[in-house]
């Protein structure tokens, strides 16, 4: 291994690690400095539901694509997401095996497991990409951000599916990629939308409490039994 | 010199507009602007984007990042650092800012549908609701939003209704009461203290549809009710919700709640109104930071309960037509009522059908957010009514119910447009309908002295203290009471002592409940005996309800005042009535 990969591998990532770190902490503390919404009034709803009930829900949302009709009736964009999220994950664990853990990349089952996990993230990004350019009503909310995060991330599975072997026989250019954007992706995410998780469980928090003490979340699945 | 920036030639009610987005933030309209990661799952939860298809202007994210780029010009660092690659833009001139009034008013009714679609718990509806308050602040709204804010700040009530108006159209219900019922007791009291329920309403009920005060008002009096309605404060609605102008919203808010405290109300109740129910249930205890002492509920809730504790008696077959019911967005979306109608429904006609999508899916009747105030927009929101008229054709029903007045008339130029047959009508009406009232009789000896004197009552309940104070307040008034602390014990006691009335609490050890109001009801010995239910969950009535089919005949729910425990027996005994 060349002084430069190790360098990519180790320091770089360190360095942009704690970069990272800061400004999420900046972000976090900007976020919690508006003062959270208060409910005065008294509880609606019947017993089922309550503002405990209604933020668990809206955290478990994630994990049930049948609650709300956007993902029960468009199943395909929510495999997408179950891909495209495991791939991000992976893709970000493999940042660490690879300098830390290298021996487990040894074993070819979980080479080939990893290339087919972020590989279909990397084919995700790429239909991700075509629904962002094809559809008019993507194109009207979408901001230059939206493209380069997605760019971004689909260059980034790809180089990670050809680093996962961490092979370096036939030259060190794929992996010395894959740092380098591994890098770059943990120094702009704060300031782009991937930096979207960070707010995800305090925006479901808020909006199911509010929607449990409104007496809305849970909601019930009674929709297809007739009542009559 | 100074250079001259941006800053100085933005037009001053821009700059407004700025200033006030950032007092308004709070965490949670903080969350729903910067979380949006452009999905675009929330677009078609939209009865706009689905009723016009081809224009991504109406797609809730479309809308949402009018408001959010300037909030990212301004208030998000990432904005302020990187405007090009987030779209944060600020906001300059006057013209755009009628751009966004546009949006705002004209294209999202904030009925909350996307929200409730949205993966990441963005809340448009209301950062769409602080955008139209911002919008307000600085003068720029539909004009039909400026009238009726007016009305309710200046004659405190949004249709401008005059007191004395209001007053003779109240005396006019009362005097048709009075005939058709042929009972001059059958009243419509105003300004009377102390009631259990002060009744407050939707303007649009005194001006355009008196028809419901005299149903509200038959069923009060079916039911025994001690109520009135006041003089003044009687608007439940508030402009405020739609204008996003909380100021507004507190106040008329406030005018309400005071007028309940000075008639010593024990409880407001609601008439049969989404928004009026949800700003003033759920939103306005904030707006005028108001804790308020006394409880308040919906008429349908109101309703319902007379039903189950046996204070009216409903003839569902005088409602034979085939119904469907449209959920309110307030009521649905935000205040989580979607049963409690569905429940009385089903009490009161023959053929309910249920509407797809429904409850918290259901999508707006076009006319909310204050929509129908605002004519500019209404080819707009016909035509976003296809939708709408699609699902109400698919259910086959001749009658559509809601819970709204907004939505009557939004349902009403829905059918109209689109020549759907069908006439829309609210629960307040089938339950007046089909109510059947009995002829007053004379009253019995007995209640000459104490309310329930010669009476006697078995009280079944598991909890010793609740036991002692359900006898104790019976036998004060008159009844020879036997305690039971179990069913199989209330069972033994009504055989033996032939009592007029067994209360069971509906959650007692042993042998279940409904076994024991079998076992009762079917002894021959017993013919004649009154059964009423007592719990405290309310959750368990519908199990009595569905499994029974002479149900009882009469429900009260714990925890139960004196005067609610008296007000139930002696409506059980059937005493009010036969006393007039
Ligand atoms: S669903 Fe939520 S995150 Fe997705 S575009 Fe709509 S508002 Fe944004
Ligand atoms: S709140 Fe309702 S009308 Fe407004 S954008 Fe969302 S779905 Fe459309």
């Amino acid at each position: 291994m060349s002084d430069f990969l190790h360098f990519s591998e180790h320091t770089l990532q360190e360095v942009a690690l704690v970069f990272m770190t800061c400004v999420y902490v900046i972000r976090i503390v900007w976020f919690l400095r508006f003062a959270a919404g208060k409910e005065r009034q008294g509880q609606t709803g019947s017993g089922a539901t309550s503002p405990t009930k209604g933020f668990i829900y809206s955290w478990a949302n994630v994990a049930m694509p049948w609650a709300m009709e956007s993902t029960r009736t468009k199943r395909s964009l929510y495999v997408q997401f179950v891909l495209f999220h495991l791939g991000v994950t992976t893709a970000i664990g493999l940042s660490f095996v690879i300098p830390y853990a290298p021996g487990l990349l040894e074993n070819r089952v979980l080479v080939l497991v990893l290339q087919i996990v972020i590989g279909l993230a990397f084919l995700v990004g790429v239909r991700r990409f075509i629904r962002r350019v094809s559809d008019p009503y993507m194109r009207a909310i979408s901001s230059p951000d939206d493209y380069f995060s997605l760019v971004l991330l689909t260059a980034w599975f790809l180089f990670a599916v050809l680093a996962v072997p961490n092979n370096s026989a036939g030259g060190e250019w794929h992996l010395l990629t894959y740092f380098w954007l591994t890098a770059f992706f943990l120094v702009y995410v704060p300031f782009s939308k991937i930096s979207h998780y960070l707010y995800y469980p305090f925006t479901r928090y808020y909006f199911g409490r509010s929607m449990g003490y409104r007496g809305v979340y849970p909601i019930r699945r009674v929709h297809k039994a007739k009542t009559s | 010199m100074k250079k001259s920036t941006a800053e100085d030639s933005r037009s001053h009610k821009a700059q407004v507009v700025v200033d006030r987005l950032g007092e308004k933030l709070n965490r949670q309209i903080v969350g729903s602007l910067v979380a949006c990661v452009h999905c675009g799952l929330c677009t078609d939860s939209c009865h706009y984007v689905l009723s016009n298809p081809g224009d991504p202007t109406y797609a809730p994210a479309y809308k949402a990042d009018r408001i959010r780029k300037i909030f990212k010009r301004h208030y998000d660092w990432t904005g302020r650092v990187f405007p090009w690659l987030v779209g944060a833009e600020t906001i300059m001139t006057d013209e755009e800012l009628e751009e966004l009034k546009d949006i705002a008013f004209g294209k999202c009714t904030n009925c909350r549908r996307c929200s409730l679609n949205c993966p990441m718990g963005v809340d448009f509806a209301t950062v769409n609701r602080m955008t139209r308050g911002l919008l307000v602040s600085v003068g720029i709204m539909p004009e039909g939003v400026a009238t009726v804010s007016k009305d309710q700040w200046e004659i405190g009530n949004q249709m401008g209704v005059l007191k004395e108006d209001y007053l003779e159209t109240l005396e006019w219900m009362e005097e048709e009461l009075q005939d058709e019922l042929d009972d001059p007791s059958a009243r419509i009291p105003v300004d009377k203290r102390d009631c259990a329920v002060v009744y407050s309403i939707n303007p649009r009920e005194a001006k355009y549809d008196p028809r419901t005060i005299g149903d509200a008002a038959k069923i009060f009096h079916a039911a025994g009710e001690d109520w009135t309605m006041p003089s003044d404060g009687w608007d439940m609605t508030n402009f405020g919700l739609f204008s996003g102008d909380d100021e507004l919203g507190g106040a008329v808010a406030r005018h309400l709640f005071d007028r309940v405290q000075e008639l010593g109300g024990k409880k407001l109740v609601i008439s049969e109104c989404g928004h009026g129910y949800r700003s003033t249930r759920c939103e306005a205890p904030n707006w005028a930071k108001y804790d308020v002492p006394f409880e308040m509920e919906s008429s349908v809730e109101t309703m319902l309960r007379y039903v189950k504790e046996g204070r009216i008696k409903l003839d569902k077959t005088r409602n034979s037509e085939p119904v469907t019911f449209h959920d309110s967005c307030n009521l649905a979306r935000s205040c989580g009522m979607t049963e409690e109608p569905r429940e009385l429904l089903n009490l009161v006609c023959t053929d309910f059908r249920e509407m797809y999508p429904n409850r918290e899916e259901n999508y707006c009747c076009t006319g909310g957010g204050g929509a129908m105030s605002m004519s500019e927009y209404t080819p707009r929101r016909l035509k976003s009514g296809k939708i709408k008229a699609e699902q109400l054709k698919a259910t086959g029903a001749k009658v559509v119910v809601t819970s709204c007045h907004n939505c009557v008339d939004g349902l009403t130029d829905v059918i109209r447009h689109y020549e759907l047959d069908m006439k829309v009508t609210q629960l307040v009406n089938l339950v007046a309908e089909a109510l059947v009232i009995e002829k007053p009789a004379r009253a019995p000896a007995v209640a000459e002295e104490l309310p329930l004197a010669g009476r006697r009552i078995v009280v079944a309940d598991d909890e010793p203290d609740q036991l002692l104070y359900l006898a104790t307040v019976m036998e004060d008034y008159g009844a020879t009471v036997y305690q039971a602390a179990t069913g199989d014990e209330a069972l033994e006691l009504a055989r033996k002592e032939k009592p007029d009335l067994v209360t069971l609490d509906l959650s007692m050890p042993g042998r279940p409940v409904t076994e024991i109001f079998e076992l009762l009801r079917s002894d021959s010995e017993l013919e004649g005996l009154k059964i009423c239910l007592i719990t405290g969950r309310p959750e368990m009535r519908e199990l009595i309800y569905q499994r029974m089919e002479i149900p009882p005949d009469g429900y009260l729910d714990k925890p139960l005042s004196e005067d609610d425990l008296l007000r139930g027996v002696r409506k059980v005994l059937e005493l009010s009535h036969q006393e007039g």
